[in-house]
């Protein structure tokens, strides 16, 4: 039978994506395994979004009338608990998360090896600089819009895992992450 | 002290009733709806999938070509939930943690979704 995308000059971009896709998936399940169906994650995430909330609703009170120094010290007991409750989620992922990473490393390993100098997309645009360089990591020629497989596994690692874990509520509470770029729960990933 | 409290409850889940108690859909429309900041926050990160997905779709499918309308699409994405939160919702961005804290929400997994869109589209339909 022949292969429905054969026709497609970049029919490599497709598999690169499926591929990601079946590893986010197997990933999630190892995580969920080893990490988030456990008594001491789900109280340590229990007890991340209580603190977060309070002390959300210390601080708006805080803003609206004058502060007590007692206050004050209250929201910083609760911050610092808010911090070693954090710490000690990332410490535990962290602890279980090697074979997720082990998986990952293999499956970047199987799809380099498959992919090495090909061009898989070809991209919209001119990239520069470090996107330039992951894009056109392995691949022959100065066309810059030539897509390696290297850059199109970053896109879809970041966009499959972050969304996979939104929608299975498996992302990281607010309250232990932030930063412009919230990435993927990295214990996992 | 306490009957005024619960009073008070009653007449706000009355009010919250008589608003024809809204369906999960109907509230994201609804200014007059309370936001928890997990649940805005969630919203607006799908709200910015949503059209960094069907971005990339259409655009890789015109195709649109060139460095120029990834600003663009940055600009429509931030710009749509803006107006969403400020002008529909009307939530006190305060109350959120800022403009920062809402206009952040799923905005690198978005870039990268639209990206991906838009590279797989124009890769496959074009060539």
């Amino acid at each position: 039978m022949a292969n429905p995308f054969s026709d497609f000059k970049y029919a490599d971009g497709l598999t690169v994506v499926g591929i990601s896709f079946c590893t986010a998936i197997v990933c999630e399940a190892i995580s969920w395994i080893l990490i988030y169906r456990t008594n001491s994650y789900k109280n340590l995430r229990s007890s991340i979004d209580k603190a977060s909330k309070k002390l959300e609703t210390m601080k708006t009170e805080s803003n609206k009338i004058n502060v007590k120094k007692s206050k004050t010290k209250k929201i910083d007991r609760v911050e610092t608990s808010l911090k070693e409750s954090s710490r000690d989620l990332s410490l535990f992922k962290f602890k279980s998360g090697g074979v997720v990473a082990l998986v990952l490393f293999v499956v970047f390993g199987l799809l380099n090896s498959l992919f090495e100098g090909k061009v898989v997309a070809k991209l919209p645009f001119k990239p520069f600089g470090l996107v330039m360089k992951m894009s056109h990591r392995g691949l022959q020629g100065t066309d810059p819009t030539d897509c390696s497989m290297a850059f199109l596994y970053f896109l879809c690692s970041i966009s499959i895992r972050t969304n996979l874990q939104k929608f299975l509520g498996f992302a990281p509470p607010r309250g232990a992450s932030g930063g412009l770029f919230p990435m993927p729960d990295p214990k996992t990933s | 002290m306490k009957e005024g409290k619960s009073a008070k409850l009653n007449h706000q889940q009355q009010h919250q009733n008589g608003h024809l108690s809204p369906s999960k859909f109907a509230k994201l429309f609804d200014p007059e709806a309370s936001w928890d900041k997990d649940q805005l926050g969630d919203v607006l990160h799908w709200i910015r999938q949503v059209i960094g997905l069907v971005c990339g779709l259409i655009w890789g499918a015109i195709p649109l070509v060139g460095g120029i309308w990834f600003i663009l699409f940055l600009v429509l994405s931030t710009s749509f939930i803006y107006g969403y939160y400020a002008i529909v919702l009307k939530v006190d961005e305060e109350e959120f943690g800022g403009h920062g804290a809402l206009l952040q929400e799923g905005l690198f997994a978005s870039v990268t979704l639209f990206l991906l869109s838009w590279t797989l589209v124009y890769s496959l339909a074009h060539f």
